[in-house]
């Protein structure tokens, strides 16, 4: 990497972060999702955050990326505010659920270059760096043979190539993504883990990835932080043991999700006729739980 | 007297204009799901016509005329910053906040209308017969427009308005079409969503306020919907679809003022039938069957 002003300062510097969503209605009180988060990311790192369903993955992320101001605590993207990172073009990001409007009358190769573009108004044209750029995003993500096609008459997993080339089409140094491979079966999984590795490496990327899915976490990361409102664990991934995950998907998570009871409650779930409603829980163990909530 | 005489010169080039207005907006409109938004927005500036006549403003002079109509662009840009900031504080019900700002508007114009009518009467004893008759006429020509009343004064506020808006759409299209495309990710990119969205609204309002003249309060969203919906059946490719989207927004509207003229029909809803049934071409044309996807 050729920033050396960038290389001496974590990639992500998350100090005493807390989060709590404002009431989404009247007489209700607001709900914390993140408390007490303090983690450093050094550059170069793959990092995969594993938590349960709401457990403020996605919060986290929101707040990394500068969309959510957080409650209490401060944040820093490479020394400097989310917001002025993501201007800056540091950061890429795909989103957990894709909800662009595949509709638009836009090619693979638009669809990429539109980040670019959007910085561009009236006459201004694309520099020869950004097309070159662009390119590099095609053929990282081998797109350039479906670069006129539609976007909407693609299918989903050429959808996501093509937002993560839009994702890594502004040059970022950090590269989050939320969820990448739910609903993807294991040897994608594979495929996708040695895609990011390309990406990660070519581009000299810190990258991201969120997933509540273990295969899919060890398959990428070479860190791993577990988050369940409140960081669990923070090593790499051989420090992965099962009772930091017993403890990672069972605490914490009641008074965000309400009624719904995992891991170390289940078995007494099971006696208690208060709660009938649990029963087709009881003989799963906690992955498959989450793994069906999805 | 021919639509296509020296004096309708003035009506039929608003018309065009606000043709030209039409084609790039709807193609916003459709994608973006905007079109009963436009519908709220048109309502409400009936509401804004009831409370530039209570306040007295007529349209007598051509000052008045620009008045009038500033006051009914206040308060159709109002109307949809409104409904929007409604639609996000209601956990997304924007059909909710359109059809209650849509219905309190016209109420409100409907009010204020004959509140100022009433007025009107009362200075002009001795004419209540005929100053109904008017009144009814006025109302219609509100909601239904009468582009034949156009003078040069409003082909150039028309001209005008296309010229800011057209060009607002040129300078920051591809900042819109990302907006459009992608919002809820758009903002990770520095495009700021909310401010996008809100100028989008604000044109869109600009665009109803200059087509009311052409075809009323009730007919103003067909011409920002109708375009962009038939040329989306047309081709996959943005520029094209554009293009496709001021062919038909400019021969709707000639062939409105043709078919009007020769029937004897008013010129808008003209321009409104011969606009739907480029509409229903497109859509039943194979090229366009071929592109409809189950959504």
């Amino acid at each position: 990497m050729s920033t050396s002003d960038h290389t001496r300062v974590p990639a992500i510097d998350l100090e005493q972060v807390g989060y709590t969503y404002p009431p989404g209605g009247v007489g209700e009180v607001g709900v914390e999702a993140l408390r007490d988060i303090t983690m450093r990311v050094e550059q170069g790192t793959r990092l995969g955050i594993l938590g349960p369903n709401g457990g403020g993955k996605s919060t986290l992320i929101q707040i990394m990326l500068g969309m959510l101001e957080p409650s209490t605590g401060t944040v820093r993207v490479f020394g400097d505010t989310p917001a002025r990172a993501r201007h800056e073009g540091l950061i890429g990001y795909l989103p957990q659920r894709i909800r662009a409007d595949l509709d638009w009358p836009l090619s693979v190769e638009q669809v990429v270059a539109m980040p670019l573009r959007a910085r561009t108004t009236g006459f201004a044209k694309l520099s020869s760096d950004a097309h070159d750029a662009i390119e590099r995003s095609l053929e990282l993500l081998q797109l350039q043979d479906l670069r006129h096609r539609r976007v909407g008459a693609l299918s989903g997993g050429q959808v996501q190539r093509v937002m993560i080339a839009r994702a890594i089409s502004t040059r970022p140094k950090l590269l989050v993504l939320d969820e990448p491979m739910l609903g993807v079966d294991v040897s994608g999984q594979q495929r996708f883990a040695s895609l990011i590795d390309t990406i990660s490496t070519e581009l000299g990327l810190t990258t991201i990835v969120v997933t509540h899915d273990m295969r899919a976490l060890v398959a990428v990361a070479d860190r791993v932080a577990c988050l369940s409102r409140t960081l669990h664990f923070h090593d790499t991934p051989e420090g992965l043991t099962p009772s930091v995950l017993a403890q990672v998907f069972a605490h914490d998570i009641e008074p965000i999700l309400g009624e719904v009871h995992i891991d170390a409650h289940a078995a007494a779930d099971c006696d208690d006729p208060t709660h009938n409603h649990h029963h087709h829980g009881c003989d799963h163990d906690h992955e498959s739980k989450e793994g069906g909530a999805s | 007297m021919s639509v296509f005489s020296a004096e309708h010169l003035p009506a039929l080039i608003a018309g065009l204009g606000v043709a030209a207005i039409g084609a790039p907006l709807s193609v916003f409109v459709v994608l973006k799901r905007l079109a009963f938004i436009g519908q709220g927005v048109s309502h409400a500036a009936f509401g804004g016509v009831g409370v530039a006549l209570f306040l007295g403003v007529a349209g007598a002079s051509v000052a008045e005329d620009i008045l009038q109509m500033a006051i009914v662009l206040a308060f159709s840009i109002g109307a949809a910053l409104v409904i929007s900031a409604l639609g996000r504080t209601n956990r997304g019900r924007l059909d909710t906040a359109i059809g209650i700002v849509l219905s309190a508007s016209m109420a409100l114009g409907f009010v204020l209308f004959t509140i100022a009518e009433s007025r009107h009467d009362h200075d002009e004893h001795g004419h209540a017969h005929g100053a109904h008759a008017d009144e009814h006429h006025v109302i219609e020509e509100i909601l239904f427009g009468n582009i034949l009343n156009a003078n040069w004064n409003s082909v150039w506020v028309t001209l005008a308005g296309a010229g800011v808006i057209l060009g607002t759409l040129w300078w920051l299209r591809h900042r819109l079409v990302f907006w459009s495309f992608d919002e809820p990710v758009c903002a990770a990119y520095g495009v700021r969503e909310q401010r996008t969205g809100n100028l989008l609204l604000v044109l869109l309002a600009i665009a109803v306020v200059l087509s009311m003249q052409v075809v009323g309060v009730i007919l103003a969203a067909a011409v920002l919907v109708l375009p962009g919906a038939a040329a989306l059946h047309l081709s996959s490719r943005l520029d094209r679809v554009m293009l496709w989207s001021l062919l038909i927004a400019l021969g709707g509207t000639l062939l409105g003022f043709v078919v009007g003229d020769a029937a004897g029909w008013p010129i808008g809803p003209s321009i409104v039938l011969v606009q739907s049934l480029a509409y229903l071409t497109a859509l039943g044309s194979h090229k366009g069957l071929g592109r409809l996807r189950s959504v």
